[in-house]
């Protein structure tokens, strides 16, 4: 019976407490771009580069995309380690998912370009 | 019957927990937002007027998270950095009270976040942090300010070694130094952006979009302990 009465109130505080699943899952998006930040070094960019990876192949969030910002920024790091291609690709996919990007990325792009 | 009183007392006391004093609707307090209706946010570099020189940078990489999470476009943070210091923008002060239609043009954006961290002392022998970060949101187009709150925060970075006595307690002392100079500011910034924004209006990309109008925002100045 106390079990029950445990299990009971438990329940109660959940309800009235519980966090709606978020938009988006991000992996540990925030401690990886403040190490990369902080250290800017070559295990930080890996580290980082790891973490877009998971955010955009194993997103878990309710709506079902990539988060805003994050294949941009991961074409930016792509960019910066001279791997231009992949990078450019990202860029795009930044503005085909989120179109309201656009005015920003293509004036990144030809930035590129010059 | 006896039961009953005690599930009652119970739920009152967690509604308790939960709720806002004196409440004013989201509609209320963030007319603007709802006027407006942004989408793109760009996140200026935030302003330290505290002592602790790398608190910048720890603030800057946590904020783009729960503003994303509550439906808006966060422009790309490092990529928008990255910009702003080729452009000399980086020292946001200069346009907290200026004209912001140039990121507008540049940036797409419809509101800018100014964030001003006044206070981050960090006290490794009563293992808490105390902050006091100010946040604004501001119109580009208008150049209202559609949303700001403050907060004076003690984050509690304590972490307990289990062990008893004075050795325990040393222990206890050591480990909290440890815990309190190390990337713990991550979860620290990441616990005052979550608190702060969890009262902001849901953005285009959530589904509450418009109809969390008569939910009640949060206290416009606040204090609160988080760990």
């Amino acid at each position: 019976m106390k079990k029950l009465f445990f299990v009971f109130s438990g329940l109660l505080l959940l309800s009235a407490c519980t966090v709606n699943k978020p938009l988006y899952t991000w992996a540990d998006y925030e401690k990886a771009s403040y190490m990369y930040l902080k250290n800017a070094d070559e295990k930080a960019t890996q580290e980082l580069i790891e973490n877009y990876q998971e955010v955009i192949e194993k997103q878990k969030g309710t709506r079902g995309v990539v988060p805003p910002g994050i294949y941009a920024d991961y074409g930016f790091v792509l960019l910066q380690a001279d791997r231009d291609d992949e990078g450019k690709q990202m860029l795009q996919k930044e503005i085909a998912l989120y179109p309201e990007s656009e005015v920003f990325i293509t004036r990144i792009l030809k930035m590129i370009e010059q | 019957m006896k039961r009953y009183l005690i599930i009652l007392v119970i739920a009152s006391l967690v509604f308790a927990g939960c709720s806002v004093t004196e409440p004013v609707a989201k509609s209320n307090a963030y007319k603007g937002m709802y006027d407006e209706e942004p989408l793109t946010v760009l996140l200026m570099p935030p302003i330290n007027r505290s002592t602790n020189v790398e608190a910048k940078e720890y603030f800057h990489s946590s904020l783009s998270v729960p503003i994303a999470n509550s439906g808006y476009y966060v422009i790309p943070p490092f990529l928008s950095m990255e910009i702003l210091k080729r452009e000399s923008a980086y020292d946001s002060e200069l346009f907290l009270n200026s004209s912001l239609k140039k990121f507008g043009e540049v940036f797409g954006a419809d509101v800018a976040l100014f964030t001003i961290i006044n206070k981050w002392d960090k006290s490794a022998i009563a293992s808490q942090v105390d902050i006091e970060v100010e946040y604004v949101l501001k119109s580009v187009e208008s150049n209202e300010v559609l949303y700001t709150r403050k907060g004076a925060i003690t984050y509690d970075t304590s972490v307990s070694t289990g062990g008893s006595g004075a050795i325990g307690l040393l222990a206890d002392l050591a480990a909290s130094a440890i815990n309190t100079a190390a990337t713990k500011y991550v979860d620290v910034a990441r616990s005052c952006n979550t608190y702060t924004f969890s009262d902001l209006p849901a953005g285009k990309y959530h589904e509450k979009h418009n109809i969390d109008r008569e939910e009640p925002a949060g206290e416009k100045e606040f204090k609160v302990n988080l760990n």
